[in-house]
């Protein structure tokens, strides 16, 4: 059998046309936190290379096992397959140079929270990548236009804030800033589509629709539990089976990091100016005692070693 | 005529390359992971000739150009001009309730099966790309469609509608479809041909055991019931599906386990059947071997797997008011001995009498001299239905 010679260049020549030109072929992760492995996750599965850069090796070795392990514990749930795990991980390469975002059709920056370091990596990116390159942020609370203009192609800059954990919610929102293209939403809509998300489209502000809506929400919970109207688990029950909601509002709010919700507050509280962003006592109390939910095993539940509420 | 014959998957195309009038492959071969780093074309021709070519091939359409590049190869092709394809002739997962035989591709077709694309979203947006990039690049060549489900679509109300509102059928188009139609028609048409009398003047129980499994009740030469229904999950046990299920079942684990709706596909899919539940695998040639080592749990994966096919040839022969011949095909039909014995085991009451000696010998007829019903082996050839199909339909619009 011929194998190493032949190359399918010899089969039809270099002058070959390809339907799909705008096809999304490479993604670079800028950082292996847990949204950065989520969203690789997500494109992976979708059948597209992904290079998750992160400048810390211990942190990228333990990104790897983290990720592995989640989707361990998916296929015990059975509702993923040893080949989803095996096609998935093949298509994820670890890196440590962002160097090797060179050659990438989109870069998703998710790094923590931080202004100058979102900045750098930006300006850094805008150098060595592609021309036609989309540069995408993870950002939820920074303005992405002030990022942008570190760069050269305002255009090509576009937010999409994903929501954790990355692979089981269905929904992005991609962020407009002040320059972003057209061309660049078209593009990253249908990549939004086809790594499973249903995207809907803000415009640049405060908290976006889905943390505005939901953390003044979660905070006013806490405010009837500290005003002794209910208990936390009657609060939860009387949303969950009330509304429908998937999880009570002071449940939601230890999944997401207690520390998180107080943040959020504080920025919409500081960015809007309006009385009705002020976070509840409570929380704050909370957040003092470092009491900041299911992930310290407390917050307004107290969580087993599994993250099951202790009755 | 030379018609190829495509079957495209969401990143794999197989193909078959023949020529209709003496009913011989001159090249067949295989390409996966199209779209993703690696992908590999094994291309194989009547001589034995084999080529495997790895390299990058980002859509369908090169994948395709590949497909005619390899054909028309100076050492491993079969033709010298791409004039001498005749026609294309392609498999079609979901025909839905449009389609009832194999048709000629124009834009209404087209169309039908864009349409049908909810019905089978994993399958029919694979096959559009397969045909589309064909007519990209020949774009004068005719093209035909050849669908799992017509074969089925025509079965009484009876047996495909569902026990649910009717204005949910009128709605969505929930009812039984059926796949592997081309395979059930290609065996039982043949059975017919080897017993010697028309298709009409028969009842015939087709078997197609292979990763996915069904059965067909295929009275007169038509298919009056099929085992697979709105989608290839329900009926027989299969290797990672789980066949026919009590729907509250699947709600109780939703609730239970805590699994959205993408997730209890997943369980129901890939998890369940022959891997699910014997724990071992999900290939019948392991489940048999693990039998044979005394392994409980394979044993009752075995068991239910024979048992429910049994069950289902009791079921079609008292649907048909007799059967007059029972057909073993695909992987697991055409090679387990084990698997057909312990199907027919016990249903001699039916007048189905199977030969041991011819069973484990693998040949055409496996039925007892004077066994009312013929039990036949016959290898499927979907492949051969889709040319000949094609060469019919192509033949015929000229």
């Amino acid at each position: 059998m011929e194998t190493e010679n032949l190359k399918f260049e010899d089969l039809i020549g270099k002058n070959s046309v390809s339907d799909e030109k705008e096809q999304i072929n490479s993604v670079a992760i800028i950082g292996a936190g847990i949204m950065g492995q989520g969203i690789a996750q997500c494109v992976a599965a979708a059948g597209i290379e992904v290079i998750i850069i992160e400048k810390d090796g211990l942190r990228l070795e333990n990104a790897k096992i983290s990720l592995t392990e989640n989707i361990e514990r998916e296929i015990k749930r059975w509702v993923m397959t040893e080949s989803d795990k095996k096609s998935i991980l093949s298509r994820i390469n670890w890196e440590c140079k962002i160097e090797n975002a060179k050659n990438c059709d989109i870069i998703i920056e998710a790094v923590d929270e931080d202004f100058e370091l979102k900045k750098n990596i930006f300006k850094q990116l805008d150098k060595i990548a592609l021309e036609d390159a989309i540069f995408v942020s993870n950002t939820s609370t920074l303005s992405l236009t002030k990022i942008a203009e570190q760069t050269s192609r305002p255009g090509k800059i576009i937010g999409m804030h994903f929501l954790n954990p990355v692979p089981k919610v269905p929904l992005v929102e991609l962020v407009k800033c002040l320059e972003t293209s057209n061309e660049t939403l078209g593009i990253v809509k249908k990549f939004a589509q086809r790594i499973g998300k249903t995207a809907v489209e803000v415009y640049e502000y405060p908290g976006f629709v889905t943390t505005r809506a939901i953390v003044p929400l979660l905070n006013e919970a806490m405010y009837i539990l500290m005003e002794g109207v209910s208990t936390a688990k009657d609060i939860d029950t009387a949303m969950k089976l009330g509304y429908n909601f998937p999880l009570g509002p002071l449940e939601m709010a230890d999944q997401m990091g207690l520390d998180e919700v107080l943040l959020w507050m504080e920025t919409l509280w500081s960015t809007l100016g309006e009385p009705r962003y002020r976070a509840c006592p409570a929380l704050r109390k909370l957040v003092r005692e470092k009491k900041l939910g299911k992930k310290t095993g407390e917050g307004f539940h107290k969580y087993d070693s599994d993250g099951k509420i202790i009755d | 005529m030379k018609v190829l014959v495509i079957n495209c998957g969401s990143s794999s195309l197989k193909y078959q390359f023949m020529d209709t009038d003496d009913q011989i492959v001159l090249a067949k071969g295989l390409i996966e992971r199209i779209g993703m780093s690696g992908a590999i074309l094994t291309h194989k021709r009547s001589d034995g000739d084999t080529v495997r070519i790895v390299g990058e091939i980002l859509d369908h359409t090169l994948a395709i150009q590949y497909v005619l590049g390899v054909l028309l190869s100076k050492n491993h092709g079969v033709i010298q001009d791409r004039k001498e394809i005749d026609a294309v002739g392609h498999r079609v997962a979901h025909g839905g309730e449009t389609f009832s035989s194999s048709v000629l591709l124009t834009n209404e077709v087209m169309q039908a099966i864009e349409d049908n694309v909810e019905l089978a979203p994993l399958h029919n947006p694979a096959n559009i790309k397969g045909i589309l990039a064909v007519k990209n690049i020949l774009p004068d060549v005719p093209q035909c469609c050849v669908f799992d489900t017509a074969f089925h679509v025509k079965m009484p109300a009876k047996a495909f509608l569902y026990g649910i509102p009717y204005e949910l059928y009128k709605r969505y188009k929930i009812r039984r479809y059926g796949f592997h139609g081309t395979s059930h028609l290609f065996v039982s048409k043949k059975a017919a041909e080897i017993l010697g009398q028309a298709p009409e003047e028969l009842k015939i129980i087709t078997l197609h055991l292979g990763n996915g499994c069904s059965m067909t009740a295929v009275d007169g030469g038509k298919s009056v019931d099929t085992t697979m229904g709105f989608t290839p999950l329900e009926g027989l046990l299969m290797g990672t599906r789980t066949g026919d299920i009590d729907p509250s079942v699947v709600l109780y684990i939703m609730g239970k386990e805590g699994l959205s709706l993408s997730e209890i596909t997943t369980l129901l899919n890939k998890h369940s059947g022959l891997a699910g539940v014997s724990g071992e695998s999900s290939d019948m040639r392991e489940i048999v071997e693990a039998v044979k080592n005394n392994h409980v749990r394979a044993k009752y994966a075995f068991d239910m797997f024979c048992y429910r096919a049994k069950k289902y040839i009791g079921s079609y022969a008292a649907a048909m008011g007799g059967v007059d011949a029972i057909v073993f095909t695909g992987g697991i039909g055409e090679n387990s001995s084990d698997v057909r014995e312990e199907i027919c085991k016990g249903l001699e009451f039916l007048g189905i009498e199977l030969d041991e000696e011819k069973n484990s010998k693998r040949e055409t007829d496996l039925s007892k001299s004077g066994s009312r019903v013929k039990i036949l082996r016959i290898p499927t050839n979907e492949e051969l239905v889709i040319a000949l199909d094609t060469a019919r339909i192509v033949s015929e619009s000229k």
